[in-house]
């Protein structure tokens, strides 16, 4: 929908886009571009600054010769993945219930929205108070005499299953998906439905071959941002996640708060490994999703 | 029955919104409050007391988490404005590989990239102040701050700017005038997310700050892993309040007709 | 017209947010004659470490250092009021674990009004979450080249961390025993001649004393196991009422620490130097007891993060003993409606251990007189009076009553003990030393690899 200038006549113009690049590239390109250059250097223990000049692989073999790091990796795909699904998933419902006409509906999507600005720290903090064994929901379980003891009450924090990181991932992106999903839908009104309608479409192939299609962009670009935050993140799984295995942040973050310096380089690799992982997952998403959109 | 799956669809989500806050806002003013009681047996202003005492150091929070998110937000919009103008107006060679650059901080945790420049700032004065402080929150929420402004600058009709300029109005009138009044919903929402994001982050402000800058997070986290639900109940909601009030704010700017995000990436 | 209202209102708002807290941590003026005087101090400190290794571990040496101090006042200075006058307009970072609201209340409250009103020093308290965090800072300052202007002025540390700090010569030194309250110390006690093992050698200042004990629920449990065999003996009986925090909780830590005392057959042997081969042959033993209790742990054997999520799950009787370094704190959770009113304390028969715990000021630190003298206030009669005080924190003085005046001395003993709180007496005949930080380092990795991991 880019609106093409016409070409200016002044020379000065022909530098317009440049310039105005200028500032946030150079933000971008000189601290995070370079800030990870140096996490690269420094992971093979490369600093000549500091008078770190020998070029070592030492870090990168001990990652990966460590079973706790193929756990914890393993452990955020899981929470990356799932947390991802299901807030995408529940996301595009609440949209959907929530675009239609009902009384009070101005005062429900501002509540929909109230949680996008709430930091996941809190929304953490609350899981625990609501999820763990003697928590909110075990109490209601004991009142309805489902349990008499915390014991009795499955774990949902601090958990094998990391399920009380994935109900705090759930809980927070549902509304942010769900948001920009529900913007989405209310610009473009109902017309092309109800034209499918029309022409004999039922529910489901209105939603799969009209809805979807639409909202299909906003839910790409959102369902990406989720699932890079949730396999990078470190407050909520520090919070709710367990002792063995830790998520990969974690790890990283344990390693380079060590008092053995000789550990940071490992964090650096671990950190990078983080990021190299999430990106190439995230290029492998696009490309499958953007070929099931087409078809 | 149609209704009525609606209302029980739409009570879920009432209910799965603010079913985290019930506790908190329980144990901001419980006492001995253990399984299984539904209530506390016993009130109690703990938490609060402790909170706005000088102990908790929260006014000393408050301001420098207000001190370096504004400041990180209005930064980011100055710098991420011009960006987003050209991203979200102009066709050129190269766009696809700028919108990666500028995309890419929002996939790569931020830590992985402050973990490498930590020790430069140690070096050169910047870890364990504001500044620095500062600097590191715009690479999280410059990306955000861009792409909101190149989807409302893709809204905007250009066409305005080149009439007032043929009525003589100079670039500076031109933005005041024109282009500022037409983009500052956008613009509004692009500051609340930076703002917010800003305002939520540990890790960073932890590393380069390193605890001599001390944000609201840092002091939340404090509590939150030392198991004093009253005090850490407390101080969540204080964390939450300036949040909510900016969504109050700005809420009028983000529905409807500004779907700014999902537009940055649909075209 | 309304939307411009908004906007001016949100520019309004942020213009207003960003002149108020302009400057809110601008770093202390630096005045240029003091700042002389404290590179004079650094570099006599330079000197004397390099010396300090040189002699390794020689006994002398300490008391060639009290020796200086008595003469001119701490870590070279002419006098104490040498010191007092540079420190006065520094600020004074206090690096310290934050946690606990009572501590923080104590330390930001009368610490901090004292060190202003009374010597113009302001304190700056740090919260961390574990002091290995400003271990590692100060580490990462001094390869990052940040020799004069680190971010730490004092951290709160034992153990471990001052070995690693000392290993690695970041902490300034002789200064400790040249502080003038150091004459209420009894400068012959073991506890404050050697932490964990390691001589203080005045890198370091006493700032408390700590014992282990175990708490738990007199609700649930009518009798507690008095030795540690009594203890694995009901874990197997009442699976899920019992666990302790993973390292690196320092909390966890010692309790494997008790156990391993047990199951090995005594600390006696272990009191040297580290032994590698000695703790293989031995320690085989403590893992297997540990592994052994493992699924008759809460949740069939998962180890809490904290000790304060124990605190958490005894309060609601998930499980039915916590346990903690300060022999205290079960009072004062009681008092805060943390606990139940039926929380007591115990120890075992065989013994808990007991340290002590200092204050350090980091080499490269710019306010060293402003911490010398924040670390003197808190060796004050009325300081250590005050945080012994249950109702303040309750931990144990470094002070020796023979010492203090009378009034203080009866003040000390006229201190209320709540209910749950052992007497000083019943602790102290209880008592287990630590062992070398070595060791202890040692069994946290052995605990990690062959319990945690396993």
């Amino acid at each position: 929908m880019s609106a093409l200038q016409p070409r200016s006549r002044f020379t000065w113009e022909r530098f317009r886009i440049p310039l105005l690049l200028a500032p946030a590239l150079s933000v971008i390109l000189l601290l995070f571009g370079g800030g990870l250059l140096l996490t690269l250097s420094q992971s093979f223990g490369y600093l000549p600054i500091i008078g770190k000049t020998e070029f070592s692989l030492a870090a990168w073999q001990a990652i990966f010769q460590r079973g706790e790091f193929w756990q914890s990796l393993f452990l955020t795909l899981w929470i990356g993945g799932v947390a991802t699904l299901t807030s995408t998933i529940l996301a595009i419902l609440c949209a959907l219930t929530l675009r239609k006409q009902f009384r009070g509906k101005k005062a429900i999507t501002f509540l929909f929205q109230l949680n996008i600005p709430i930091p996941h720290i809190v929304g953490a903090i609350g899981i625990l108070l609501l999820f763990s064994q003697s928590g909110l929901i075990a109490r209601l379980a004991n009142l309805a005499g489902m349990i008499n003891d915390p014991a009795q009450f499955p774990a949902l924090v601090n958990d094998r299953y990391a399920f009380g990181i994935i109900a705090e991932y759930v809980w927070k992106e549902t509304c942010f998906i769900g948001t920009i999903v529900l913007a989405t839908l209310q610009s473009v009104g109902e017309d092309y439905e109800n034209a499918a309608a029309s022409l004999g479409a039922n529910r489901w192939q209105r939603f799969r071959y009209v809805t979807l299609p639409l909202i299909m962009p906003g839910v790409l670009t959102a369902s990406i941002l989720v699932f890079a935050f949730a396999f990078g993140a470190f407050e909520i799984p520090f919070l709710l996640g367990r002792r063995f295995p830790s998520a990969l942040s974690v790890l990283a973050w344990r390693s380079y708060t060590d008092t053995d310096l000789a550990l940071r380089p490992e964090a650096m690799a671990m950190s990078l490994f983080i990021a190299l992982v999430s990106t190439g997952l995230i290029l492998l998403y696009m490309t499958i999703s953007r070929k099931l959109v087409r078809e | 029955m149609k209704r009525f799956s609606k209302g029980v669809a739409i009570a879920l989500i009432i209910f799965g919104v603010l079913a985290p806050f019930i506790p908190l806002l329980i144990w901001s003013v419980a006492r001995r409050w253990y399984f299984p009681a539904i209530l506390p047996t016993e009130w109690s202003l703990r938490g609060w007391s402790y909170a706005f005492s000088n102990a908790s150091r929260l006014p000393q929070a408050l301001r420098q988490s207000f001190a370096v998110s504004t400041t990180a937000s209005l930064l980011a919009i100055l710098i991420g404005m011009p960006a987003g103008r050209v991203l979200g107006l102009y066709k050129f060679r190269g766009k696809t590989l700028v919108e990666f650059l500028i995309l890419a901080p929002t996939i790569v945790p931020a830590f992985a990239v402050v973990m490498g420049i930590h020790v430069l700032f140690i070096r050169y004065g910047l870890a364990d102040t504001l500044s620095g402080v500062i600097i590191v929150h715009l690479i999280p929420t410059l990306p955000y701050v861009t792409l909101v402004l190149a989807g409302v600058f893709a809204n905007y009709n250009v066409d305005y700017e080149s009439q007032a300029r043929s009525l003589g109005a100079n670039t500076w009138q031109v933005i005041r005038y024109v282009m500022l009044p037409a983009i500052y919903p956008g613009v509004i929402v692009a500051g609340m997310f930076a703002f917010i994001i800003s305002w939520s982050q540990y890790l960073l402000t932890l590393m380069i700050g390193g605890g001599r800058v001390l944000t609201l997070p840092l002091l939340l986290f404090s509590f939150a892993s030392s198991g004093d639900n009253n005090v850490t109940a407390a101080l969540s909601i204080i964390f939450i309040l300036p949040a909510i009030a900016l969504l109050v704010i700005t809420s009028r700017y983000l529905t409807g007709r500004n779907a700014s995000l999902g537009a940055t990436r649909g075209n | 017209m309304k939307k411009k209202i908004f906007t001016l209102l949100f520019v309004g708002l942020m213009t207003i947010f960003m002149t108020a807290c302009a400057g809110a941590i601008a770093p202390p003026a630096p005045d240029g004659a003091e700042d002389t005087h404290a590179e004079d101090s650094d570099s006599h400190d330079d000197t004397e470490m390099a010396e300090d290794d040189a002699h390794g571990d020689d006994e002398d040496h300490g008391d060639e250092d009290m020796a200086d101090a008595d003469m001119m006042g701490p870590a070279g200075y002419e006098s104490w009021d040498a010191v007092l006058a540079e420190a006065e307009g520094q600020t004074v970072n206090w690096f310290m674990w934050g946690g606990a609201d009572n501590i923080n209340a104590w330390v930001n409250g009368p610490v901090a009004e004292t060190l202003l009103a009374d010597y113009g020093v302001t304190l700056n308290m740090v919260p961390i979450n574990d002091t290995a965090e400003a271990v590692n800072k100060v580490l990462a300052e001094k390869e990052a080249g940040q020799d004069d202007n680190g971010s730490v002025d004092m951290v709160w540390i034992n153990g471990a961390n001052f070995l690693t700090m000392r290993q690695g010569d970041l902490l300034f030194g002789g200064w400790s025993e040249g502080l003038p309250n150091y004459a209420f110390v009894d400068a012959s006690d073991p506890s404050v001649q050697n932490d964990f093992g390691t001589p203080v050698d005045g890198y370091e200042s006493p700032y408390g004393k700590a014992q282990f004990v175990m708490i738990y629920d007199s609700a649930d449990v009518e009798t507690p196991p008095a030795t540690i065999p009594e203890l694995v003996e009901w874990i197997k009986a009442n699976p899920g009422k019992f666990t302790y925090p993973a390292a690196p909780d320092f909390t966890g830590n010692a309790f494997v620490r008790h156990i391993c005392y047990e199951a090995t057959g005594g600390y006696e042997q272990f009191l040297g130097e580290f032994d590698q081969a000695l703790f293989d042959e031995k320690f085989g033993a403590c893992w297997d007891l540990l592994n052994e209790i493992e699924p008759f742990l809460w949740r069939e054997g998962e180890y809490p993060e904290s000790d304060a999520r124990i605190k958490d799950l005894l309060a609601n009787g998930e499980v039915h003993f916590d346990m903690d370094y300060n022999p205290g704190s079960a009072g004062n959770l009681i008092e805060d409606g943390v606990y139940p009113d039926t929380v007591r304390t115990f120890v075992f028969e065989t013994g808990t251990i007991a340290n002590t715990h200092f204050v350090g000021i980091p080499y490269n630190s710019p306010n060293k007189a402003g911490a010398m003298v924040l670390a003197n206030v808190l060796l004050s009669p009325e300081a250590q009076l005050q945080k012994a005080d249950p109702a303040v924190w309750g931990d144990l003085p470094v002070l020796d009553p023979a010492l203090m005046s009378e009034a203080d001395a009866a003040a000390f003993d006229a201190l209320p003990r709540h209910p749950a709180t052992l007497s000083t007496a019943e602790l102290s005949a209880n008592r287990l030393p630590e062992l070398q930080a070595d060791w202890t380092t040692a069994i946290e990795q052995g605990w990690i690899e062959n319990v945690l991991e396993n």
